[in-house]
């Protein structure tokens, strides 16, 4: 069976009095999985401000590029999951067993501090997208701080999954904001087929950033994880390869919707420093509506990544140590996972209240991002390259090459906007 | 009365509180002097194992100092008759390809060398052969689980060591300290030092994760085992009893009396 083989059909319920497209819909949602929140959680509260800066400065110039991301992050994605369900083992043990201990090492701490530093933003988003309603982010962070706690932790994995779809549904509200801002449809569907790139340091940069919230360190942590966790085998892989492509397509589809609501408000007018800028910008369109819109789908996305992100965390270095890490245990069963899991929750939120700069301070910690990135996107290429990790599953020459060129492409970007951020180049 | 009978005197307490505070005071000497004595044991065992990690990459030289290649795995034969099972060959990378060198050619000595007895050895052609287990491949870094399939932890080192002629595979090591001692700089690699060791007997089974499913590709220099192999403990978590520095000194020291009887 090679790794680009046909997917065998999920299992559906037995219910034949259904009419068949319900069937459909129903078979459809049932492999929806760790792809899709993955996918999803990379829109974050971080995401949503560069898309929406990116249609704001350039328009409807990035739609292409969106497009290439896309293939990337499928490739990427689908290597992720593939490994998770052929080896039975997520990333963290992986780069424990195949790489030297030094470089995966250094590789958890960086992805530590990162983490950290992404949830606080995802914190922030919370509570910046509270105050839009009204209520104060002393109230709104503690309660989410709470829920997403008591929703990963006292439940199941399959209860996690089913509460963390429901929150990419917000992300509906997107394509609504879009909608209701009157883009022009053929300026939208030439810059989709066709680049429209400019020649300037600002678009590179802002083409870099795109990249670097699209394709992140944590989401290929998590799917990795999350598919083992959920129990996929090689034998019901095709159904979760239908889960993380779709999962990839649906979540930039998102991000596309966001471009174009922003470009239609306010393309050309420049860059964006918050999230309620690019809120109170679809107002004179689309009037208060937009604005709460807006303020919904920053909600669902920061929660859904604020319970991705600290996950992805205790994952990757739980297995590392070896440990016990599954959300199908209990809390007194698996401490370490979950101690590393409330302790950066709980981190993230403190700092995220922190009156003064600290969030700025820490949300640099992205860019540490960008040092991981093109580390990890190579340990992702090598595992699925080696016959003795996948077996026959593992990439043909093909895929390989393609997949080669994504991680090339994505790792020297990254580098890019490291080198750009540390040392002032460019 | 001119005799005033004493109310206290050593050994015999006042009251109650008192009795168990000395009790206290008596359990952490205790404590203390047992501490003492596992790092006593710790130290004299740094002349004897030899520890897996270190060794692991070092160079590998012949009786006349020629060097024939760098360290890549040591193989043991594992089977239910020995609690410590002795090494059967290494595999040496020599140039570009790996090859295996039997046990009988080579000598070790603690902390971290191995080097061939004579100027030739008898080198073949890396493969598997049934009941043998690589460690760098096979133990070292693996997942490690109990008896009800608990995942327990990964281990960071395997200590062998060189008993009478032979090499005996001794436990792995666990502890976090052995990590870091990977992780930090190279000289410090050197500084054995076992913390917290399972004794190897205690392991029930070796098996892939998903025997099945995975199916290997062949290639003529790669020893079996998959990724996501595990270890499985003969015990639940609860009862696993690590090995002190004192149980592998006197473990060894027993093993070193029982082939003494055995040869005379």
């Amino acid at each position: 069976m090679s790794a680009l083989d046909t997917p065998n059909a999920p299992a559906s319920t037995p219910a034949a009095r259904l009419p068949h497209w319900l069937k459909r819909v129903l078979g459809f949602l049932a492999i929806l999985g760790p792809g899709l929140i993955a996918a999803n959680a990379g829109n974050d509260a971080g995401g949503i401000l560069t898309y929406a800066s990116a249609g704001a400065q350039f328009g409807c110039r990035t739609l292409f590029l969106m497009v290439l991301i896309t293939v990337a992050l499928i490739v990427v994605q689908e290597m992720c999951s593939r490994l998770g369900a052929y080896t039975g083992e997520g990333l963290g043990a992986l780069i424990r067993e195949q790489f030297p201990l030094r470089s995966g090492a250094s590789a958890m701490v960086l992805l530590f501090v990162a983490n950290a530093g992404l949830t606080v933003s995802e914190f922030a988003g919370v509570g910046a997208s509270m105050e839009i309603f009204g209520v104060s982010r002393y109230i709104a962070v503690p309660l989410a701080l709470i829920a997403i706690w008591a929703v990963t932790v006292l439940g199941s994995y399959s209860r996690a999954e089913r509460v963390f779809l429901v929150m990419g549904l917000v992300f509906l509200a997107y394509p609504v904001s879009a909608f209701l801002g009157h883009p022009h449809t053929g300026a939208v569907l030439s810059n989709l087929l066709w680049p429209h790139f400019l020649h300037s340091k600002a678009f590179l940069l802002l083409s870099v950033a795109l990249i670097g919230t699209t394709i992140t360190p944590y989401m290929q942590f998590y799917l990795t994880s999350a598919v083992v966790d959920k129990g996929v085998t090689p034998k019901s892989y095709g159904g979760e390869r239908i889960d993380t492509i779709n999962g990839a397509i649906l979540s930039d589809v998102i991000s596309v919707f966001i471009i174009i609501a922003t470009a239609a408000a306010i393309g050309g007018t420049g860059p964006l420093s918050s999230a309620a800028q690019a809120a109170s910008a679809l107002r004179p369109v689309a009037g208060a509506a937009a604005e709460q819109l807006f303020a919904v789908g920053l909600l669902g996305a920061s929660l859904l990544a604020a319970s991705v992100v600290p996950l992805s965390t205790a994952y990757a270095i739980a297995e590392t140590a070896g440990v016990e890490r599954s959300l199908s245990r209990k809390l007194r069963e698996a401490p370490f996972f979950y101690g590393l899991f409330s302790a950066q929750l709980a981190i993230g939120a403190a700092v995220a209240l922190l009156p003064g700069n600290a969030v700025e301070l820490v949300v640099n910690a992205q860019v540490l991002n960008g040092f991981i990135t093109p580390v990890l996107l190579t340990y992702i290429l090598i595992l699925a390259n080696r016959r003795s990790v996948l077996g026959d599953a593992a990439n043909g020459p093909r895929f390989r090459a393609l997949a080669a060129v994504c991680v090339a492409i994505v790792g020297a970007l990254s580098a890019v906007v490291l080198l750009q951020t540390v040392v002032g180049w460019l | 009365m001119g005799f005033i009978r004493p109310t206290w005197w050593p050994g015999r307490e006042r009251n109650p509180a008192s009795a168990a505070r000395l009790d206290a005071v008596a359990q952490l000497r205790e404590e203390r002097a047992r501490r003492w004595r596992e790092s006593a044991a710790a130290d004299a065992l740094q002349g004897s194992l030899i520890s897996l990690a270190a060794v692991l990459g070092t160079e590998v030289r012949d009786s006349a100092d020629e060097l024939v290649g760098r360290l890549r795995d040591v193989v043991v034969h594992w089977s239910t008759a020995a609690a410590y099972p002795p090494a059967t060959a290494i595999v040496v990378r020599s140039g570009r390809r790996d090859v295996l060198i039997g046990a009988s050619w080579i000598e070790a000595s603690a902390p971290a060398s191995v080097r061939l007895r004579s100027a030739a050895a008898y080198a073949r052609t890396v493969e598997r052969r049934p009941g043998e287990v690589a460690l760098a491949h096979d133990v070292l870094d693996r997942q490690v689980v109990d008896k009800g399939g608990t995942q327990l932890v990964r281990p960071s080192d395997v200590y062998l060591a060189a008993v009478d002629g032979r090499i005996d595979l001794i436990g792995i090591e666990v502890g976090p300290r052995a990590l870091l001692r990977r992780i930090g700089p190279g000289r410090l690699r050197r500084h054995v030092r076992p913390e917290r060791v399972i004794d190897w007997a205690t392991i029930r089974s070796f098996s892939p994760a998903r025997p099945d499913e995975v199916r290997p590709h062949r290639h003529p220099s790669a020893l079996a085992g998959q990724t996501g192999a595990v270890l499985e403990l003969d015990v639940a978590a609860a009862e696993l009893r690590e090995l002190g520095a004192s149980d592998i000194e006197a473990a060894l020291r027993s093993a070193d009396e029982k082939e003494g009887d055995g040869s005379s």
